[in-house]
């Protein structure tokens, strides 16, 4: 089966006293990188993910992180990754 | 994909997220992408799920739809989309849709207990007819019954409307919104006249604190809940406060959490009521001004069949929705005993937080906006607890006005838009009119075009009602569109299956999959769905919104508008109408009822030009003019100029859709309320005009216990409900490879005490058995619903476990909507015999 690249990203509302800690915590998460909005509670969260099912396994563990409010899908693409790559 | 196409490709989906999150980011990662997208062709829909009514975007390529995104220009969601919507493209493509007629045949003909084969349409049509035509004649227009859906168009509700009472002439005409929504629909005409929320989901920027009744908003109707915590992490002063019978996401992201024994909301809202009474927090100007008192009578039972001995006990079965003229001082008086010593005694929370929540309410200056969905309306009392929330809002004055909002949220796209403001229940017609007046009934026939005299005035069978006549073989030929009742119906085994299979009774379902419900029916139709039809919702805000079709239905699947008005082609009113009424109108003789009902000159006066030449429309190309149009026009006529105000056609093709009534092109956000509602006359500051006296009714009523309550066999609470992946009972969401994956097989969750107590370990198989029936599921005592002890809860979208077996058919005697949230069963290990077994 040919492999497939997946990006996509996120809004997760955090509780302002949580949000420091849980930014570091989607950091250590494969593949995520947060791209800011701590101030405002609201993290911009980008996933690189291999299939669509691991968008979602992400999301509830994202969802799950304690002080987290909500986790919202906002983007999402994916293409055939070459094998040569 | 080069490493720099991935980073431009994560920027792009930064920025995304950042524009609807409202959030700046650091300018390194604010380069938006304007790159077209190739060979994709984006237009808007409304969700096809929930009642929210999120705008989504949805891309076709090659005649597939293969993405959607939130809409940024959604004021709903604002670009955001839960993970339900986010899949909404896959919900189309699963592998087993249907796609032609199948019927149950023996030797090349239909026959009852024969195997399901495909036929035509022709085949199908002609066998449903003659069926059809048998029963009205044998028994005549109360045999013969439809089942419609909140998810239906607007279109098609209306269409389906018209064919069952000016057609066949009956009123057994009912949707699945009967098990989602009555107790707020029937509550809301009680109390104000005129149906629906007076305020909007800018409530939700504007209020001071939220109070949940029974809504787990973060699983339910996360977009929502995105504006809830919103408006809480950007002010700190705001308070969320969660009321239910166990403890879900929301309890966990709220900063108070009540959890209440079944039933007892009632108590704490009357001892609220009594706080703000007790405390001089009576907006006293208001309720002068703006109320009237009731007291509603007590002691009216559970809605059971009749020989139940819980009926004949009831002093007021029979008269359940009546009240009686009262005052201030009697309210006031009967609230008197409800302290909080007592609702802390009969809810289980202790007082201080009911304090605490009281004062909330009590408090002038705090904007409250309260919100509730099935905890609220799936109630043995579901109308007085719509009434005890609406009765909080008004003695303080709360209402009407932004940020003080009793907000009734719902559960299907279009339950108000099609079920409640079409008229698709038993007991309505459009614009919140009445079956049984006879001033509606003329209105309506003169809308319609049709002989006075024609609309049955007869209230029809509601929801549990079919099924029951169903069973005894009362009514006869059904037709089942857009739900999967046998799922979602209560105590299925017994009131729901035996009337399908019922040797009498001729079974129709139309749906796009297998469901259970379908293929326990005589005739399966394909259904086209969402945006394989122009198709038109109304949201939870009084919000009308449209989309194009995007892509054709697979095979021979057709909308349910054209199967509603292609069999409406095979009766002649000859046929169905009594002969004095065509004889004293002798110009109707002869006519299809497609020509009385449909070319009447009014829903067909709009040609095939006017369709966009950019989308297809199978519709109106099957019947040769542009049906939605001629239609909505039509329907839109019943409610301008009554405050149920609709735009052009045209404007919603445009447009994110409208908040009725829509006045000089204007929507209308606050109703009732001077300076917002036009139709408020100047200087009177409030109205509720869809009342004569323009007052609105304060209604007291008491605390009564449930229909069946935990006993020494039986001793679990059971509770019934959703969970975010899957949307009511999963026929589109379980088929999304990846919301299946989430969350597979219903499960029982159960606290870890219960489980110890009967020996039972989690993961373990066990059985739960009520008085009704039995199913089997896993038990789990983690997760992300905590139950207290005492209370279990199963969700009931997963078909191989049809909770709905367990459940008790006891609904609300008012408004006839089950209570799905209280039964009694126990729970036992499945295989006590092997308990022995070393495993």
């Amino acid at each position: 089966m040919s492999r497939e690249c997946h990006i996509s990203s996120l809004v997760v509302h955090s509780r302002p006293d949580r949000v420091q800690a849980i930014s570091e915590r989607i950091g250590l998460i494969e593949g995520t990188v947060v791209h800011g909005g701590a101030e405002a509670g609201k993290l911009i969260v980008t996933l690189e993910t291999d299939t669509e099912s691991q968008v979602v396994e992400r999301i509830n563990a994202i969802q799950l992180l304690d002080g987290v409010l909500a986790a919202t899908l906002v983007f999402h693409h994916f293409e055939p990754v070459q094998e040569r790559e | 994909m080069d490493l720099t196409r991935r980073t431009l490709l994560k920027t792009q989906a930064a920025a995304a997220a950042a524009a609807a999150a409202n959030v700046t980011l650091p300018a390194s990662a604010q380069n938006i992408l304007t790159g077209e997208d190739l060979q994709l062709q984006w237009s808007k829909a409304p969700c096809r799920f929930c009642g929210t009514g999120c705008g989504v975007m949805v891309a076709v390529k090659d005649g597939k739809v293969v993405a959607t995104h939130g809409d940024m220009q959604a004021e709903v969601n604002r670009g955001l989309n839960c993970v339900k919507g986010y899949f909404l493209s896959k919900i189309m493509y699963g592998s087993d849709r249907l796609t032609q007629p199948l019927m149950r045949m023996k030797n090349g003909q239909f026959a009852k207990d024969g195997e399901f084969q495909p036929v035509s349409w022709d085949q199908a049509f002609d066998e449903m007819a003659r069926q059809w035509k048998r029963v009205l004649k044998e028994k005549g227009p109360e045999a013969v019954g439809m089942f419609g859906s909140g998810q239906w168009t607007i279109w098609e509700g209306y269409v389906a409307s018209k064919l069952m009472r000016a057609g066949f002439r009956t009123n057994n005409l009912d949707p699945n919104a009967r098990h989602c929504m009555a107790s707020a629909a029937v509550t809301f005409i009680r109390t104000f006249g005129m149906d629906e929320p007076m305020g909007c989901y800018d409530d939700f920027e504007h209020a001071d604190a939220f109070v949940l009744w029974g809504s787990n908003m973060a699983e339910m109707h996360p977009i929502l809940w995105t504006r809830v915590t919103d408006r809480r992490l950007s002010h700190t002063h705001v308070r969320i406060m969660t009321l239910s019978t166990y403890e879900h996401r929301t309890t966990d992201l709220s900063d108070m959490a009540l959890i209440f024994k079944p039933n007892s909301d009632l108590a704490i809202m009357n001892y609220i009521a009594n706080y703000i009474i007790q405390t001089g927090a009576v907006n006293r100007e208001f309720v002068e001004k703006h109320c009237n008192f009731r007291l509603a009578n007590t002691d009216i039972g559970y809605g059971l069949r009749p020989d139940n001995v819980l009926e004949q006990r009831a002093q007021h079965a029979n008269d359940a929705q009546v009240s009686n003229a009262s005052s201030f001082e009697d309210y006031a008086k009967l609230m008197s005993q409800y302290t909080v010593e007592k609702a802390s005694e009969l809810s289980g929370v202790p007082k201080e937080r009911l304090e605490a929540l009281a004062k909330l309410y009590a408090d002038p200056k705090t904007k409250v906006m309260s919100l509730w969905t099935m905890g609220f309306n799936q109630h043995v009392r579901g109308v007085w607890a719509n009434h005890m929330v609406y009765n909080l809002h008004l003695l303080t004055g709360k209402i009407s006005e932004p940020g003080n909002s009793p907000f009734s949220l719902t559960g299907q796209p279009s339950a108000c838009g099609t079920a409640r403001e079409v008229g698709t229940f038993s007991h309505r017609l459009p614009a919140d009119m009445q079956v049984n007046n006879p001033e509606h009934r003329k209105h309506a026939e003169e809308i319609w075009k049709l002989p006075h005299g024609l609309l049955p005035e007869k209230v029809g069978y509601h929801a549990v009602q079919q099924d029951r006549m169903l069973k005894d073989g009362k009514l006869n030929a059904y037709w089942i569109m857009c739900n999967n009742n046998l799922q979602t119906a209560p105590n299925t085994n017994n009131e729901t299956y035996p009337g399908y299979r019922n040797p009498a009774n001729f079974v129709v379902v139309s749906d796009a999959y297998p469901t259970v419900t379908a293929m326990a029916a005589d005739l399966i139709l394909p259904a086209a769905m969402w945006v394989e039809k122009e198709g038109a919702y109304g949201n939870a805000e009084r919000r009308t919104h449209f989309w194009h079709q995007l892509v054709n239905a697979p095979g021979d699947a057709r909308s349910d508008l054209w199967q509603l008005m292609e069999f409406s082609k095979r009766f002649t009113t000859d046929e169905v109408w009594p002969a004095q009424i065509l004889d004293a109108h002798p110009e109707y003789k002869g006519k299809t009822l497609f020509g009385v009902l449909y070319a009447n000159g009014e829903v067909n006066k709009f040609p095939l030009s006017e369709i966009d030449p950019a989308y297809e429309n199978r519709e109106a190309k099957a019947f040769g003019f542009y049906v939605q149009k001629g239609l909505f026009e039509e329907y839109a006529s019943f409610g301008r100029g009554h405050g149920h105000d609709l735009a052009p056609f045209d404007t919603y093709h445009q447009v994110r859709g409208l908040r009725w009534p829509v006045v000089n092109g204007q929507e209308t956000r606050w109703r009732y309320r001077e300076g917002y509602d036009p139709y408020v006359e100047k200087g009177s500051g409030v109205q509720f005009y869809g009342n004569p006296d323009k007052k609105a009714n304060i209604m007291g009523a008491p605390y009564e216990p449930p229909a069946e309550s935990p006993d020494a066999e039986y001793d679990l609470w059971l509770v019934t409900g959703r969970v975010l992946e899957h949307w009511h009972s999963g026929s589109m969401t379980m088929r999304v490879p990846e919301l299946y994956k989430a969350f597979s097989g219903a499960v029982l969750f159960m606290h870890p005490d219960d489980a110890a107590k009967r020996h039972l370990r989690r993961g373990q198989e066990v059985r739960i058995v009520s008085r009704r029936g039995e199913i089997r599921s896993r038990v789990e005592t983690r997760g992300r619903n905590k139950v207290p002890p005492g209370l279990v809860f199963v969700p009931f979208f997963d078909a191989s476990q049809l909770i709905n077996k367990v459940t008790l058919d006891a609904t609300d005697p008012i408004s006839k909507q089950t209570d799905f949230k209280k039964c009694a069963v126990k729970v036992v290990a499945a295989a006590t015999a092997d308990a022995g077994d070393v495993q």
